[in-house]
């Protein structure tokens, strides 16, 4: 896997402005640079899914911990 | 006159019972409404921010589904004469065409800066989200000085001077199929199984052409769940709420005044009477409570800083102003309205969407800090097909 090369804090961020911030970051990064996000919006774990399936970024890393979801997407 | 009254007593405890029956029904029905909302994260505004910001029309397709089969069944129950739909608000011949537009687009830009429509609102405040009570406390208060407050006297200014009256032009309500039957001559009950045939068939299709809608279960339950609950209020208020002697007003599911209602009912308990539109909020913020406490979600979330607060209650109040002002939110309007082929729920749902739409892209915008007008300029542009001048 590679390097995590930028953070994304969505935390008490609500629907969409998690998915709208990702979707900015990634476009100003290179193919295989990978990024980072936390968020505390339950409904993000099934944004991330759809928004990596959609776009063809991976979805790396979708995990859950102290009410807090990380998830790391790869750029494609 | 004395004699009336032992009889006017007994009418006055039959209504009482007759009420807190349909609302009781409506209650239970909400509740299982308010857990599959929370379990499918059922929200036209997060169905409208896939669909612009990653291309999926997913759940926006799901959102059709209910409609779709919402306008089938409650058609089903006009067509049979097991409700009249004449009754209901959304078939007036007052069409204030301004107030569908400019509330439908208030509402449209409300929701997407709150966080959520009405449903979704209450929804997430079932979930723990105290974001939600906040939003839901002004844009009940909001709505609730529309409906009969300080800002009533607004919206009788935008709506009295352009209200059409369709019965002047011999129409006998503003649903498409009265529409139809004027222009063609067919009766009326031909012209609501060709549109619900063509509009409600449609919006089936168009959802179950996406395979991630029929092989998910969650997106079915979704779908055929909510579509058939928001029929079933119909069938609620219509059928078993029918009463020559104590009629319960015919009214389907819908958030927005109700929230405004739900509000004023809690405050003067002792001396106020339940409606059905306030079971509907109750239900469905108890579905949600106990779905996110039975599958452990339940999480307390607050705001992240002083403008995250300013957003969601400015997003409130265009919520309850813009819900009253178009005579219904995403669900009041866009699917319970839609269903009795309302014209005015064509136009409100039509304007909440290019609001919603509208305000998506301004927030992406922003995230490049060009500042607000700047944003909405470029926004501006881009909708209407243009690039503007400071690219």
């Amino acid at each position: 896997m590679t390097d995590t090369t930028q953070l994304l804090d969505a935390r008490k961020l609500n629907c969409p402005l998690p998915i709208l911030k990702a979707k900015k970051t990634i476009s100003g990064m290179k193919s295989g640079e990978t990024l980072k996000i936390l968020a505390t919006d339950p409904g993000s774990v099934r944004d991330f899914e759809a928004f990596a399936n959609q776009t063809g970024h991976k979805l790396l890393q979708s995990t859950e911990s102290n009410n807090e979801f990380h998830f790391i997407l790869e750029k494609s | 006159m004395t004699e009336c009254r032992p009889r006017d007593d007994l009418n006055s405890s039959m209504e009482l019972e007759h009420i807190h029956k349909i609302a009781l029904i409506g209650f239970f029905g909400a509740t299982v409404f308010g857990a599959i909302a929370s379990r499918t994260q059922f929200c036209t505004m997060g169905a409208i921010s896939d669909w612009i910001n990653m291309g999926s029309l997913t759940r926006f397709r799901v959102w059709f589904l209910a409609m779709g089969l919402a306008m089938i069944v409650t058609q089903i129950l006009y067509l049979t004469g097991s409700i009249d739909l004449g009754e209901s608000i959304y078939h007036t011949t007052s069409f204030t065409w301004l107030g569908y537009i400019a509330g439908g687009l208030l509402f449209g830009i409300g929701m997407t800066i709150g966080s959520g429509c009405g449903q979704r609102t209450v929804v997430r405040l079932g979930g723990g989200n105290l974001k939600s009570l906040i939003v839901l406390l002004v844009m009940g208060l909001t709505a609730y000085m529309t409906l009969r407050g300080i800002l009533s006297i607004v919206r009788l200014n935008i709506n009295e001077p352009t209200t059409w009256q369709l019965s002047d032009a011999g129409l006998a309500s503003q649903g498409l199929h009265d529409i139809m039957s004027r222009l063609t001559g067919l009766p009326a009950s031909t012209g609501a199984i060709v549109l619900t045939v063509l509009i409600g068939g449609g919006a089936i299709a168009f959802a179950l052409m996406d395979r991630q809608v029929w092989s998910r279960f969650d997106n079915l339950l979704a779908g055929i769940g909510i579509g058939v609950l928001i029929a079933g209020a119909w069938y609620t208020t219509g059928v078993i709420g029918y009463d020559d002697f104590d009629p319960v007003q015919l009214e389907g599911v819908s958030f927005i005044s109700p929230a405004g209602n739900t509000i004023s009912y809690l405050m003067t308990f002792t001396g106020a009477t339940i409606n059905f539109g306030i079971a509907i909020v109750l239900g469905t913020l108890f579905g949600s409570f106990v779905y996110s406490l039975a599958t452990g979600s339940f999480r307390v979330e607050s705001f992240s800083d002083t403008s995250d607060l300013l957003n969601h209650v400015a997003g409130a109040m265009l919520m309850g102003f813009g819900g009253v002002l178009a005579l219904g939110c995403t669900i009041g309007q866009g699917i319970t309205g839609m269903s009795t082929l309302a014209l005015s729920s064509i136009l409100a749902l039509g304007s909440i969407i290019i609001g919603c739409v509208f305000t998506l892209k301004v927030q992406y915008n922003l995230l490049d800090d060009t500042g607000i007008w700047k944003a909405v300029k470029a926004t501006a542009w881009e909708m209407l097909g243009r690039k503007s001048s400071e690219e």
